[in-house]
């Protein structure tokens, strides 16, 4: 339960035109659209009151699994922003290709960019903006506008494609999008590794990561009374097996660090790991996102761990390579504000930056819990951008983006 | 100092009488970047040091009413860095402080005038590089890099400026400081800003500091190449190789006359008589590099390969890159002045579009070569002309279109890497639609709504037109700029 409540009446549209005459009437109505996504409801600002509720669903009849085009001799595919995760990936399967983008089956593609979701696989293949090429999108004048395009360079015109990663819908309705593709690795090794303390990788990682131990995704959380590190290696089991010796050796030097477990398995076996580990933060009644500087993700945990241990248990699940933590449980509104000022706090030591995914109903009689924090320092900047392109405020307005007495709002957790 | 605009004088106080040319002889050299076509004269150059100074310059220019023309290096190909209308170079190659290496989050902060090959030199023995290498890395800055988005050789598999750049402080067009989410965090909330100012142009603001990730430097890699009697066998091993899902670190190639050009520069042993040679590299684990070139010979030879040679040695493989980085500059023993030509296609149609470009060159009779990152699908027509002859001048500028919007018809792009500035800006409506060019309007006027940024650069202005195609008076190479 978050304290976002999206209206129940859902516009279902199912091609550009219908979105572009949705936004042209809600323009002439000056009636907000409202999309937060299915994973994503209690990020940001909640929505106003008055709003049309949106969901864009491509007839799947005319599209195999979402694909408009799929380049396959290009490593490229042109997909519907609605075709989900599981259709792309079934789709794909089809010329042992695949979206190296970890996200849960049921998100469609446009929410994956505009919420910029990735997981421990950025390590090899980094995240959504380092794939995209190109994006189709109805703009707040109901016109369809085309950035980037299909070649995998390109510097024609602004890239509004990448700068709408991660705008949590507040440009535009993204309908299409075009992103690169890789080949389905022959094998993923999977291991895990028991660490003393969160600290490890803090230290140890930017070695580790000129050995061949490097690995293709890694995260690390923490289990009932331990800290495991969860590795995985992708490409030719030759190449796999090399990289678990690699890393057998680091251990052996490695004081903290312990080998619980490795299986090798196929992409599919990896996929569907990566998937189960995230299970968790859907049922989070209390989510909250850090990013702090890789190095200080294992303090950062550690921090978060003793304060669970005095406060609340929470669940930890941290990306050591790009400084990405989740953590959060089932928290007492009380509970979920503190962990808010712990978040803050650690945020603020490190020039770093905290989301909220899910917050538990406020405290009548407390202040509200911000959902994003410390203030960006480009937040003018923001809001210009926003007025250019949705003068109207059509999108999601005020979920990230305010008015302009808004960067005080945002900062409520100073 | 001969000139008597009276911001000179205000100008010479913020950066110091040694930081600001004026004099006319002195401007001479910054009347154009490595766009020969594109020509005009600043009223002055100035060298900033700090992020402060450069906010005062910028403020002094607003007072003037003149144009902030930002300038690195002056290596861009697309006449960005060109002066009209009177305004002001603001250069930042004096603002060379590599200020912060951070291994254990991987990132640098450097101010923008820093050399793209500087930093690299600075992490050198770290393990570390700073991965993007265009060709031009060691004269290219990094502000000027970002503000070009700019490639290399080792971006097919690694990435291009844009993917290695955490954050970026800017001065805006008001002489406002800002910066985006930065320090060594990944990612933030909301939108990508500085993925938005990367390739802008140097059209939003003046790009001072950047905080540049940093990745392990490839420890394993196996160099080798192949050498072709026809372009469209050497295009097709590349199609090939994309399509079987190897992505090789870099994927190079040279059709006969610049394989020509690069030996007789560099005497690298290439075979002279061969018609293209593709260049390749591959990194990873060391154990199974082997078998992965073996795969990429196999696709090699079934495209009539007809030699393949491996470069094991360290040193011959840093003369090998260094030859292909350096080949822009060998095409001057053929040809008094060439114009490079940059489009990006998809790279299953490199074949036929290479076939096209060829075809092209001849109908307006100019001899064209070719080096360029294949495995990307981004070509660079290279077309040899006289400079002082306005009749080629002409053809290579109509040359450039044709082939350019034959690449849009295949589903290309008008440019992989060098930018729009003045040279494509008459291509931006074939590109894109009439909405779409109105948003890149919007954005503009978001970033610098009076327009006192490098007006007339990668999107149309209202105020100022810079007419390349046009004939003008017996200056080849010069434009017609029209107040609008
Ligand atoms: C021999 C040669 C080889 C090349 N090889 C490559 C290659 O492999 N890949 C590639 O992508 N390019 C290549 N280029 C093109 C060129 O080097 C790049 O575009 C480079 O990024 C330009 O950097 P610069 O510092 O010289 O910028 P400049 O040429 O000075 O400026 C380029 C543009 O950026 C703007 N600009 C510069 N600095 C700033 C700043 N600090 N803030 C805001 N705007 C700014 C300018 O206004 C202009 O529009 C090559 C050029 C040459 C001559």
């Amino acid at each position: 339960m978050t304290d976002t409540t999206i209206d129940n009446t859902t516009n279902t549209i199912t091609n550009s035109d219908g979105l572009a005459e949705l936004v042209t009437q809600c323009a002439a109505s000056k009636t907000p659209i409202v999309d937060y996504g299915v994973a994503h409801t209690g990020l940001g600002f909640p929505p106003p009151d008055e709003h049309i509720q949106l969901a864009y669903r491509p007839d799947l009849n005319t599209t195999a699994g979402g694909v408009i085009e799929h380049y396959d001799r290009d490593m490229t595919v042109r997909a519907h922003a609605g075709a989900t995760m599981r259709e792309l990936r079934d789709a794909l399967k089809t010329t042992r290709q695949f979206l190296p983008i970890d996200a849960d089956d049921d998100l469609t593609l446009g929410e994956v960019v505009t919420h910029n979701v990735y997981g421990p696989m950025r390590v090899a293949y980094g995240s959504v903006r380092d794939l995209l090429l190109g994006l189709h999108y109805i703009d707040g004048q109901g016109r369809d506008i085309h950035v980037g395009g299909r070649t995998v360079k390109n510097v024609a015109g602004y890239d509004v494609t990448r700068f709408m990663v991660g705008s949590l819908g507040e440009f535009g309705l993204v309908h299409e999008a075009t992103i690169r593709t890789y080949a389905i690795p022959e094998q993923a090794t999977l291991i895990d590794l028991k660490l003393d303390d969160p600290g490890l990788f803090d230290r140890v990682l930017s070695q580790w990561m000129l050995t061949d131990a490097a690995p293709a995704a890694l995260s690390m959380s923490n289990e009932p009374e331990r800290w495991t590190a969860h590795l995985i290696y992708l490409g030719r089991s030759s190449a796999c097996a090399v990289q678990r010796r690699s890393l057998e050796t680091l251990i052996d030097q490695t004081e903290g660090v312990h080998l619980i477990g490795s299986t090798d398995g196929t992409f599919d076996r990896a996929q569907d790991e990566l998937s189960a580990r995230r299970v968790w933060r859907r049922g989070a009644t209390t989510l909250v996102k850090l990013m702090v500087p890789p190095a200080l993700t294992g303090a950062a945990c550690g921090e978060i761990q003793t304060w669970g241990e005095s406060n609340a248990p929470v669940t930890i699940e941290a990306m050591p390579a790009h400084g990405c933590i989740f953590t959060g449980g089932e928290l007492s509104p009380h509970g979920a504000r503190k962990l808010g000022d712990l978040a803050n706090h650690i945020c603020r030591a490190h020039f770093g930056q905290f989301a909220w995914h899910a917050r538990p109903p406020v405290i009548p009689e407390a202040p509200k819990i911000a959902p994003f924090g410390p203030l960006q320092p480009d937040w003018p900047m923001m809001w210009r951008l926003k007025k250019a392109m949705d003068p109207k405020r059509l999108f999601n307005p005020g979920r990230f983006i305010t008015t302009r007495s808004h960067p005080k709002e945002n900062d409520a957790n100073n | 100092m001969a000139s008597a605009h009276p911001a000179i004088a205000e100008l010479a106080t913020v950066v110091g009488p040694d930081n600001i040319l004026a004099d006319p002889d002195e401007l001479l050299v910054y009347e154009c970047d490595g766009f020969p076509i594109a020509k005009g004269q600043p009223t002055a150059v100035v060298f900033p040091t700090t992020t402060e100074q450069v906010s005062q310059v910028i403020r002094t220019l607003v007072k003037h009413d003149l144009q902030i023309v930002p300038r690195g290096s002056g290596t861009g190909l697309a006449g960005g860095a060109v002066v009209y209308d009177g305004g002001v170079l603001v250069t930042t190659s004096r603002m060379t402080q590599i200020e912060k290496i951070d291994l254990p989050n991987r990132y640098a902060v450097v101010q923008a005038g820093v050399r793209n090959f500087a930093l690299t030199e600075a992490l050198a023995g770290s393990g570390y590089h700073y991965s993007p290498d265009p060709s031009s890395q060691r004269a290219s800055t990094i502000g000027g890099n970002c503000s070009t988005n700019a490639g290399g050789i080792n971006t097919l598999k690694h990435g291009v400026t844009t993917n290695h750049i955490l954050g970026l402080e800017f001065v805006l067009p008001d002489g406002t400081i800002m910066h985006t989410r930065a320090g060594g965090v990944c990612d933030g909330v909301g939108p990508d800003l500085p993925a938005l100012l990367c390739g802008s142009e140097g059209t939003f603001a003046l790009i001072t500091r950047i905080w540049c990730r940093i990745v392990p430097q490839p420890a394993h890699f196996r160099t080798f190449y192949a050498v072709y009697d026809s372009t469209f066998d050497a295009c097709k091993t590349v199609t090939d190789v994309i399509a079987a899902g190897i992505l090789p670190t870099s994927m190079e190639m040279m059709d006969g006359g610049m394989i020509e050009a690069v030996e007789a520069a560099f005497h690298f042993g290439f075979p002279t008589t061969a018609q293209a040679l593709l260049l390749l590299e591959i990194d990873g684990i060391d154990q199974v590099l082997d078998q992965q070139m073996k795969e990429i010979v196999a696709i090699a030879e079934s495209n009539h390969a007809k030699d393949i040679m491996s470069c094991s040695d360290p040193k011959k493989r840093a003369e090998l890159w260094q030859a292909r980085k350096k080949a822009f500059g060998a095409v001057g023993r053929i040809s008094h002045s060439y114009c490079t030509q940059d489009a990006c296609v998809p790279r299953s149609k490199l074949p036929e579009v290479m076939a096209e470009v060829g075809k092209l060159g001849d109908k307006f009779g100019l001899r064209i070569t070719n080096v360029f990152h294949a495995g990307d699908g981004n070509i660079h027509p290279i077309m040899l002309f006289d400079e002082d002859d306005p009749q080629q001048v002409q053809n290579v500028l109509r040359l450039s279109e044709e082939v350019l919007e034959y690449c849009i018809e295949v589903g290309g792009t008008i440019t992989g890497e060098h930018g729009v500035g003045v040279e494509k800006l008459h291509l931006m409506d074939k590109m894109f639609n009439p909405q779409t060019l109105d948003t890149f309007d919007r954005i503009k006027r978001a970033f610098d709504p009076k327009r006192r940024i490098n007006d007339a650069k990668l999107i149309p202005s209202d105020k100022l037109h810079v007419e390349l195609l046009t004939p003008v008076t017996n200056q080849p190479g010069g434009a017609v700029v029209t107040q609008v």
